[in-house]
């Protein structure tokens, strides 16, 4: 079994150990072979947007000053310094609040409907059946379909005369005329709906790998202990789960907070304020008024926030993550 | 008790195939009412009570859209207003190159990760926000810079942001297939001499090759929808499939929804295409790392 | 069968002429000679001069827009070899957005921007427009528009736009529903007096209380053109939107009567009006499920098409209503959008386009883009336009035309200052919440008013009295068409 360099065996120290030098450099030399394109790119790519960003956010830019040369240094000069004004617009926003406010409420409405749908259909699938394979194609579909193509195809179905209606009106036998999309109070709802629809195949897969990895024996265990099928799903089933379900409500909560097409395809953020959630909101600002120094303050607000949660989150998928390897021991990494 | 267990789970297959059916329908009605009004003629786009089936199929919407059998061709009009065929042109290029260089970073990146940890697990984490963090944050600086270096409406600068945002997938998940490769045919092909790139290509991603598959085809859906980036970061170039359909909102007199189904159902095949090919693989590789086998 | 004879002997004009022009132009290839001929030859001659081997341009225009424009265009492709090879089709409503996004990279991709000349103030100042006086002379062109619409292209003293549509808001009425003797009868036992056309906002409402719910209303209400109803109420209560020092001014009276006229149609709009914009009501204008409406001059060519209107003859056209809020009858349209071409500064190209985009509005050929009968989003605007036995004259009909003309002689601008696009959607943001939620009007008027302060701080109150000192002298002078 032993093939691996003779880095165990004292008896030959120098040899080896310039073999374990050698080794070693390699690795270094990989590593960086490997780490530094990442590292330029993001240098090249990334580090100038942040700095710009943090530049607008203290230089308030103007483009009716910007003139009329067309250089990279126009932008600096149509910019002046104001400070923690912008800040302190942006603190007492009552609209950006209500946003953040929005999407914190769209995020994790969307998450737990995803997730209860996904494991729920999961729960019914993951041992074979007559028929699995055929109901698993179609319930994949939703997750290919572009967001875009989803608010539009929404629209034709959810308008008023629309083929959703006509169901309604078929199944209660009187003339429903719900609005779904211009109702103030109906169309962050509906929009949440189509997020969920789009979805749910996200958190159904992932638990579908959950379940279908699940060891057979504590199941056993506890079935010979007499447990009720209940108890086995809550108090075995369930914990090992744990990490898998984490990672379906967290990837699905911070991919939500970024929903842009299927929002402002379908309703731009009205009617009214309806579904200005936080990227409408700073598209309005950036790219409807042209104040980039006012969308970049908002940015960092929203940066801020969503590392704050990532980190949270991060928190919580590591500690899973190490309980699962202490659990599996799974074997050592060399390094 | 035997027949009240045989009775029992008749009764759970009939309860399962009741909500499975249920939710069948609503996962397919909308792509069913997308591809029905894909068929419809104009009259029967807004018809009440609604067409579900209709009897009077008509190519006309499809012919309209990519074959530029203008509807309008009874004036003076020359120019086509809607280009799909370049717009799939656009994404099929886009989406390729973008995906391929993710999944090939991403899965050497992965080898050394799993391998000689080139990065630590918490890094690996932070990997994560280059995804997590919404694009809207930083759109708005990236489009000065990509002016001030010439960037704007190309290829190269939309597929260096997908690359990018879609690499922590990339890791992620070619790293869970990775992991699972025995490490005694690498060490077998270091002794014999081979060196780590010859070892990672000839030993190791052909042992994978499945799961990166999945992770490409994983990719390629992400960067195939992409809308934000595409909206604020093209004009004429690099229209992609997604900003060609956006312009049916309110670009012409009247809601034209067959025309626009038929622009959509051209979007949606490749992708569902795809899907149906790899649904396999795709349980393995949502799972990050965080199911064991 | 009729309509389609003007049309060919129209297209043969056109060739005949553009074949005489380009004979002309090497004929009278003498500098600084006044060049004989009509002002198209003039043109021509100049575009030749400087781009003797042609020129290929990019744009962006709406495809509603683009198809009445490809005549000219074409002609002027065959006379010069300049011609538009690439377009971007976006809604006319959303090119402004797009147009301040060329602003802010700076780039010379585009040659034009098709849109409504109210941006002019933010493009201008914004750096992406070019002035095209200097090319006007070397044409030897003028604007030749009725009303102040040759006004609505300067900034400052320059011209930056070429009108193409000339947009006055006037009044549509089904004048067979009006006629009927029942509906009449009906109306009058209800309300003491005969139904006639109104003269005021409130007037019109009862007229459309009467046919509601079978006919609904055809002002828009949604969060994209909707404005223009806003600016005639505020205008004809008597007020306007800015003080002459540049601070907001609708968080008053005359601002509130404007809110709560604008809410008050919710009772006989459809539904759904929340959402429609145009390319929804207009089918439902011309469908016959609207009674009455203000609505841009160009649908009355498209209602006048037995092609493409069920109610080609039912409809009247006219002044529209006005209010007495300020103690006396004043009655306010508004022109917006006055769409016209822009020409971008940062493009290589531009002395084409300038040329490309003067060709589209001399007399005759104008008259050519405003008088086509099928595409109908070019409203009038050349005097010559108005002259009798024109193309326009006909495809509007003499009804229309006259309704016109009562309604260009007190119509005025959108907001004329810089920042048109930020204070136009916070306005409609803050309409729009209170006429599908519970806002109050004051409300409206309190968080335009922050927001607009807001916006005004940033724009410079300097730069904006200045505008507003423009702004002011836009508007009409009588207080009702003579």
């Amino acid at each position: 079994m032993s093939t691996t360099d003779a880095s165990g065996i004292p008896a030959s120290a120098s040899p080896g150990n310039k073999r374990q030098v050698t080794r070693e450099q390699g690795i270094r030399r990989f590593k960086w072979t490997v780490l530094t394109p990442l590292i330029l790119l993001m240098a090249f790519l990334l580090l100038p947007a942040f700095l710009l960003q943090g530049y607008f956010s203290f230089f308030a830019f103007s483009i009716f000053d910007a003139g009329d040369s067309s250089g990279f240094s126009s932008y600096f000069k149509a910019s002046e310094w104001v400070g923690l004004d912008l800040w302190k617009d942006a603190f007492s926003d009552t609209k950006f609040f209500n946003a953040i406010l929005r999407s914190l409420l769209f995020s994790a409405g969307t998450t737990v409907c995803c997730f209860v749908l996904g494991f729920g259909l999961a729960l019914l699938m993951y041992r074979p059946f007559r028929g699995q394979g055929f109901y698993y194609v179609f319930f994949i579909l939703p997750m290919l379909t572009v967001p875009i193509v989803i608010a539009y195809t929404g629209e034709m179905i959810l308008y008023q005369n629309g083929p959703l209606n006509d169901i309604l009106s078929r199944i209660t036998g009187q003339r429903v005329m719900f609005q779904f999309l211009y109702a103030k109070e109906v169309a962050l709802t509906t929009i949440m709906f189509l997020e969920t629809w789009n979805w749910t195949p996200f958190s159904f897969i992932i638990m579908m790998a959950g379940l279908a990895s699940l060891p057979k024996e504590p199941q056993e265990a506890a079935q010979i202990l007499g447990a009720s099928k209940l108890r086995i799903f809550w108090e075995v089933q369930v914990p090992l789960l744990r990490p898998v379900i984490l990672l379906a409500l967290i990837l699905r909560f911070l991919e939500a907070m970024a929903e842009f097409p299927k929002t402002w395809g379908l309703l731009q953020g009205g009617p009214g304020s309806a579904t200005e959630t936080i990227p409408i909101y700073i598209f309005l600002n950036a790219w409807q008024y042209f104040d980039i120094s006012y969308g970049a303050v908002l940015s960092y607000i929203v940066m801020f926030l969503m590392i704050f949660i990532i980190m949270g989150a991060i928190w919580l998928l590591r500690r899973e993550k190490k309980n699962l390897d202490d659990m599996y021991q799974a074997p050592n990494q060399e390094g | 008790m035997a027949m009240t267990k045989s009775q029992r789970q008749l009764n759970f297959s009939i309860f399962r195939y009741l909500v499975l059916t249920f939710w069948l329908f609503i996962v397919a009605f909308p792509i069913f009412w997308m591809v029905g009004t894909s068929f419809k003629p104009d009259i029967e786009w807004f018809a009440w009570p609604p067409v579900y089936i209709t009897e009077n199929g008509t190519l006309q919407n499809y012919l309209v859209v990519w074959a530029d059998a203008s509807e309008y061709s009874e004036s003076v009009h020359t120019q086509s207003l809607q280009r799909p065929w370049e717009a799939l042109g656009n994404s099929t290029l886009i989406s390729l190159i973008s995906t391929t260089l993710a999944v090939l970073f991403g899965s050497v990146l992965a080898y050394g990760v799993s391998r000689y940890q080139i990065l630590s697990e918490g890094r690996m984490f932070q990997l994560l926000m280059l995804r997590m963090v919404p694009p809207i944050v930083l759109i708005a600086p990236i489009s000065i810079w990509y002016r001030a270096l010439d960037l704007l409406d190309s290829v190269p600068g939309l597929v260096m942001l997908y690359f990018i945002t879609t690499l922590p997938y990339a890791v992620w998940m070619s790293k869970s297939f990775i992991d699972e490769v025995p490490r005694e045919m690498e060490q077998a092909a270091e002794i014999l001499g081979a060196s780590k790139w010859q070892t990672i290509w000839e030993v190791v991603l052909p042992l994978v090759r499945s799961g990166l598959v999945a992770t490409f085809l994983f990719i390629l859906i992400l960067t195939w929808s992409e809308y934000l980036m595409a909206l604020l970061l093209s004009k004429t170039n690099v229209v992609t499939l997604p900003i060609e359909l956006s312009k049916y909102q309110g670009s012409t007199e009247g809601r034209v929804y067959g025309r626009q189904a038929a622009l959509s159902v051209g979007i949606t095949l490749p992708l569902i295409l795809v899907g149906i090919i790899i649904r396999k693989h795709l349980v393995r590789g949502f799972s990050f790392g965080m199911v064991r086998r | 069968m009729s309509e389609k004879n003007p049309k060919i002997s129209r297209r043969k004009a056109l060739k005949a002429g553009a074949t005489a022009a380009a004979v002309g132009a090497v004929g009278t290839a003498v500098p600084g000679k006044a060049i004989a001929g009509s002002e198209e030859d003039a043109i021509i001659a100049a575009a030749k001069k400087a781009y003797p081997k042609g020129q290929d341009l990019t744009g962006i225009m709406w495809s509603n827009y683009q198809r009445a424009v490809q005549p000219v265009r074409q002609e002027f492709a065959a006379a010069t070899g300049i011609d538009i090879k690439k377009m971007q089709d976006i809604s006319v409503f959303d090119i402004p957005a797009r147009a301040m996004a060329e602003a802010l990279s700076k780039s010379g991709e585009f040659d034009f921007f098709h849109m409504d000349s109210n941006m002019i103030p933010s493009l201008a100042s914004a750096g992406l427009l070019e002035p095209l006086d200097a090319y006007m002379k070397k044409a030897n062109f003028k604007l030749n528009a009725v009303g102040d619409f040759a006004k609505l292209m300067t900034y400052k003293g320059k011209t930056y736009g070429i009108p193409t549509d000339g947009n006055v808001m006037v009044q549509f009425m089904r004048k067979d529903l009006m006629e009927d003797p029942e509906e009449r009868k009906a109306f009058a036992d209800k309300h003491g007096k005969e139904m006639a056309w109104p003269e005021t906002w409130e007037d019109e409402l009862e007229l459309y209380k009467h046919f509601y719910p079978r006919y609904h209303s055809g002002n828009l209400r949604d969060r994209g053109s909707s404005m223009a109803w806003w600016y005639m109420y505020l205008y004809s209560a008597g007020g306007f939107p800015f003080t002459d020092d540049g601070d907001p001014n609708i968080d008053n009276d005359a601002g509130e009567y404007a809110v709560e006229t604008y809410l008050k149609y919710k009772e006989v709009s459809h539904a759904e009006a929340p959402g429609w914009g145009t390319p929804q009501m207009i089918p439902r204008i011309v469908g016959g499920n609207v009674f009455a409406c203000q609505y841009w001059d160009g649908i009355i060519a498209l209602a006048e098409n037995p092609n493409k209107s069920k109610t080609t003859g039912k409809w009247a056209y006219g002044q529209i209503p006005g209010s007495r809020h300020s103690g006396k009858l004043l009655k306010r349209s508004v022109s917006t959008p006055v769409v016209s071409l822009l020409v971008n500064k940062h493009s290589p190209r531009k002395e084409a386009m300038a040329y490309l985009a003067m060709y589209t509005a001399t007399g005759k050929n104008s008259d050519i883009v405003t008088g086509d009968r099928v595409n109908t989003f070019h409203d009038p605007w050349h005097v010559d336009a108005f002259k009798d036995g024109s193309l326009s004259q006909t495809a509007y009909t003499p009804n229309g035309v006259q309704g016109i003309n009562d309604c260009l002689q007190v119509t005025c601008p959108a907001l004329f200052v810089t920042g048109l696009l930020e204070f136009e959607t916070e306005l409609k943001r803050n309409l729009s919440e209170a006429y599908t939620g519970g806002k109050s009007a004051k409300a409206v008027n309190k968080d335009t008013t922050d927001a607009w302060a807001r916006a005004a701080r940033r724009i410079g109150k300097r730069r904006l009295r200045e505008e507003i000192a423009t702004y002011k002298s836009l508007m009409p002078t009588r207080d009702v068409p003579a």
